[in-house]
Formats: structure tokens, sequence, C-alpha cells
């Protein structure tokens, strides 16, 4: 039982992080390694901001997530809106190479030690079988509100409309009048934003070091293939799944081994339904 | 001063064995099309099964047959071919970015089986007591030398075989399928075959080249198979050119020097960490730049096969 809860907070943060590495893939058309170097950059920010500002965590966690996001925008400017009339081959490369631009300012600028959040998790609950901290329903709660607050931003605001039409079919889109660039850009910003959340979460729940963003990406292109790339609910099934996955699998066999799992549930899900496991369509190739 | 020539040597060796990597990844990835990002992990089967099969003693570890050098290259070699043909079996059924995730994923299963199956791999401690071939020919520092010209001896050899396969109907034939799969297997070619043994011939190469990764770093830990190794080789090959011939080995070459110079000044203490990130700053940006300003690459395809037809012709 304590497995399932553990499982489900893993789940929901990685399943905040694959939410946004997919809209990237989605609208963008590539696969940004990077990725797992912006949530490092979430998780060190918010350790900057509760451990040497002093803030609230939660103020703290939005901070992280809203100059995380800008930067995210800054590096689509600067670095990814160049090489895209590149196709997705360049643009993979780029995301590499940005990803290791970063890993080395990230260590550069805040060390490669190994720190941890100088934050409580709360009061313990005892609930008969389980034991749940306040910190862990919160993170739930709140990666639950985001990704609902997210799903009413895609579905009910206008941008919303704009980022699906552009996800679906961006020459079609750019032909009815949807500015292209400005839907780039708030994708950028708020799937960069996700990944600082996520960060800040993987930071709490674990410790903050540099080589966070690798470990993560691994997993994170895990849930999204297992997801199937395209569809954001897909997606997010995916992400509670390998988090329940990876914890309940602790139960027979150790823990070291939580990688290996999330990537056995990959591969077997690839034997069994190549195309994903909520995908509608068949796999686009690259 | 003979220091700095010493690790100059060092840097060309390690060049070297990135120049071999990328050529055979040219292979697979620039004619065959697969582009494969868990070389790390068949690089690391056939490193752990040679050092495995080669050691003697049987300290902290249930398995030590003590096999002469050549044998553990070879079983290395097939090791990883075998590993290679389970890997391609269940990620060729996926094309474009799922075969890349789905190789990056068996990657990373490799390196963790290195690190949880302590009795077999030494786990993290991994083995650093071995010998290295014609060790007792030559003295200490001589023995760079050795490697180097051994290497070096090697990227030529591995060069001609690249050549010759690029040119031969073989080499036609995968960058065929690459760029239009239907014509190939309308013309009678059985794709996927071909894809799955090209996988396969790339894996028993990533093997054979391991142990002069081993020799060459002198000890064999999970924390060398890591993907870092994956990216370092496909930057080179990148840099280089991505399908030309000559690419691959004038790519490794100079990422090599532009990432170590860093380390050259590695000795000055607390800035230590700093330049071994710097050594990471480097490589980003280079790769960056080169994909925007030169996205084919120093040398291309075009280039590379431009006589190609008329050679046929003749």
């Amino acid at each position: 039982m304590q497995n399932i809860i553990f499982g489900l907070v893993t789940g929901s943060i990685l399943a905040i992080a694959t939410v946004g590495f997919s809209m990237i893939r989605q609208t963008e058309g590539f696969i940004n390694i990077a990725h797992g170097q912006l949530l490092t950059l979430g998780a060190f920010l918010g350790y900057f901001f509760v451990a040497t500002v002093e803030m609230n965590v939660f103020l703290a966690g939005l901070a992280a997530m809203v100059l995380v996001g800008l930067i995210g925008v800054l590096l689509a400017i600067v670095v990814f809106r160049p090489v895209a009339k590149s196709g997705p081959l360049a643009q993979l490369f780029t995301s590499i190479g940005l990803a290791y631009l970063l890993f080395g300012l990230i260590r550069v600028i805040f060390g490669a030690n190994v720190t941890f959040f100088p934050t409580g998790f709360g009061r313990r609950l005892d609930l008969g079988p389980v034991n749940v901290t306040v910190g862990e329903i919160l993170i739930v709660v709140v990666a639950a509100v985001v990704v609902g607050l997210l799903a009413l931003f895609l579905t009910q605001t206008r941008l919303g409309t704009w980022i699906r039409a552009t996800a679906s079919n961006p020459e079609l889109a750019r032909l009815r009048g949807i500015p292209v660039n400005r839907v780039s850009y708030a994708v950028w910003f708020v799937a960069s934003a996700l990944a600082g959340l996520a960060g800040v979460m993987v930071g709490l729940i674990g410790n903050v070091h540099s080589e966070l963003g690798w470990t993560q990406i691994l997993i994170i292109l895990a849930a999204a293939v297992l997801g199937g790339l395209g569809s954001i609910y897909g997606v997010l099934a995916a992400g509670l799944l390998l988090g329940l996955a990876m914890d309940l699998s602790a139960l027979i066999i150790p823990t070291s081994y939580r990688t290996v799992v999330a990537f056995g549930v990959l591969i077997l899900g690839l034997l069994l339904r190549p195309q994903g496991l909520f995908a509608a369509k068949g796999r686009r190739e690259a | 001063m003979s220091g700095v020539i010493l690790f100059l040597v060092g840097v060309v060796t390690l060049a070297g064995i990135y120049a071999i990597l990328a050529m055979i990844l040219n292979l697979e990835a620039g004619w065959a099309g697969m582009w494969d990002l868990g070389l790390a992990g068949l690089v690391a089967v056939g490193g752990y099964v040679f050092i495995i099969t080669t050691q003697t003693t049987h300290e902290d570890v249930i398995f030590a047959p003590g096999w002469p050098m050549w044998a553990g290259a070879i079983a290395g070699s097939l090791a990883a071919g075998i590993a290679a043909l389970i890997i391609g079996i269940p990620s060729l059924r996926v094309r474009g970015e799922y075969f890349l995730i789905t190789t990056l994923a068996f990657a990373e299963v490799i390196r963790q089986l290195s690190i949880n199956l302590g009795t077999i791999t030494r786990g993290t401690v991994g083995f650093n007591q071995f010998s290295r071939p014609f060790e007792g020919l030559v003295s200490g520092s001589g023995y760079r030398w050795l490697l180097l010209a051994l290497v070096w001896a090697i990227v030529l050899l591995v060069y001609l075989l690249m050549r010759r396969l690029g040119h031969s109907p073989y080499g036609r034939l995968l960058r065929g399928f690459r760029d239009n799969d239907p014509v190939a297997r309308s013309l009678g070619k059985h794709t996927n075959r071909h894809r799955l043994q090209t996988f396969v011939l790339a894996g028993l190469m990533y093997g054979a080249v391991a142990p002069l990764y081993v020799w060459f770093i002198r000890t064999v830990t999970p924390s060398l198979f890591t993907s870092e190794v994956t990216f370092v080789t496909w930057t080179a090959l990148v840099i280089g050119g991505i399908a030309s011939l000559r690419g691959p080995v004038i790519g490794a070459a100079i990422l090599l020097i532009v990432t170590e110079a860093a380390a050259l000044a590695q000795g000055l203490g607390e800035m230590a960490v700093v330049l071994a990130s710097v050594r990471f700053i480097v490589l980003g940006l280079v790769l960056i730049l080169v994909m925007r300003f030169r996205p084919e690459g120093l040398a291309n395809e075009r280039d590379a096969f431009a006589n190609a037809s008329r050679r046929v012709e003749a």
C-alpha cells in the first residue's frame, strides 16, 4: 500500500514533466533532450529561492516555474528558431548540444554537489495501513490542479485552441491565420515552466544534484513513447503508470532496478502496442 | 614538457577510438538510416565480456575463466553482436525517433545491469587490475605511444573497410532504403532483414572496439559507458558530416582536441570542477554552432560518393 502512495507521487511528477516534453514534440516537431536540463534548472532555482532567499516553498516553486518558463522562451528564440528549417535531426542534435551546455553551466554556477531542500514534509498522517505526509499529498494535489488548469487552458481559451490546432496541422494552422510564432512561444513557456515545476518537486521528494536532468530525461522519454507522444491524456496516464510500476516493483526486486523496470515496461509496450498505449493514429515517422 | 606531450598522445589516442566508433555509427545511422542512441550499451557489453572472460583471479567475482586476450576480445565482440540482435528485433519494429528512444532505453538497461549484477561485474567498483597487450615490450610511458599506433592502425583499417563497404552494392542498398524504403522493397530487397543484419554487424564491431577503450582508460566501471559515449560519438559524426566517408575521422579528431584542451589546465586545484564542466559547455557549444551554420557537417555525402556513378559505368 505504501508503495502505491510513493508511486502516485512519482507518477504525478513524471506526468507533469512529460506533458511539457510532449507538447514541444507535437508543436515544434522534435525531441527536446534539453527538457531534462530545464528540470534540473528548476530544481536548483527552487532550492536557491528556498535556501538562500528564504522564500516560502510555494512562492519559490512558482518563481522557479516562471523563471524556467522565460528561460525556455529565450532558448527557443536564440537556439532553436535558427535551426527550425534544418529538419528534426538538426533540431534534435541542437537540443543535445544545449543539454550539455546547460549541464556544464549548471555545474559551474551551482556546483556538482548533492543538496537537499531545507523543507520538512509536514505532519505524518496515519491512515490505517498507510502513512502519508502532508507534503506528499500536496505534491499530488498541485500536480492534479496544474494538469486540470492545463486542460482548461488547452480547451477553453483561444490560445489553447491555437496550440492544439498547430499541433495537429501546422501548415493548416498557418493558412487559417493563426499566429504560429506566438503559439510557439506560448508552448515553450508552458512546457519549460512545467519542467521547472517538476524539477522543484523532484528536488523536494529526493535531492538536488546536477545529474538530475540526464536520469529524468530517460524516464520522460520512456513515458512519452509509452503514451504515444501525441495525446496529452495518453502521456499523463503513461507517466502515472510508469511511476506506479517503478515504485510497486520495489516490493519484489531491489530499488536499484527502478529505471530498468521503467524501460522494461517501455520495451514491453512497444512490442505489444507499437503505436503507443493511447495513440489514436499510427505513429508518424520522424 | 614531456607531460604535455604524453597528454596529447592520450588525446589523439582517444580521438582515434572515437573515430572508429563514429565510423561504425556512420554505417548504421548515416547509410542505413538507423539512428542508434544505444551504442554505449553495446560497447559496454563488449568491454565487460572481454574483461570478465580474461580475469584470472576470483576475488569478489563468481566467474573468471582467465581466457587469453584474443579469445576474450572475440567473446566480447560476439556478445555485443548477440546483444544487438536482442535489441534490434524489438527496436526495429519502430522507426525514426521511436527507434532512437528504444535503443537509448536498452543502453541504460545494460548500464543499470552492469551496476547491479555485482557478483559478475563488481558493481560500481569495477575492474582496474588487468594486463594489456604487448605490455612487456615497452617501458611505462612508451606504452602510450604503442597504444596510439595500435589505435590509429585500426582507424586506418576500419576506414578502408568502410570505404569498400560504402562503394559496394551493399552500401548502395543501405543508402537506397534509407532514402526510399518502398522502392527498395519493390525491387525485391528484404530491407528489414538488411537493417537487422547491419545493426548486428555494427554491434559486433562496437564489441570488437571495446577492448581498445578499456586498455586506454585502464579501468572498467559502469560510469565509462554512460550515454555520454553515445552523444560524443554522435557529435563527432555530425560535426564531420553524416554519411560521408572521411567525416567521422575528421569530426572525432576536432571534437576530442577541442574538448580535451580544457583538461590541459585541470591541475589548478579548486578550479577542477569548473574546468571539468567547461568540457561539457564546449561540447554543447560546438554541437549547437555546427548544427546552425553547417548542418551537413564538414565533409558531406555528395562529395564522398561523387565518383560513384562514374565508377559503375567504367
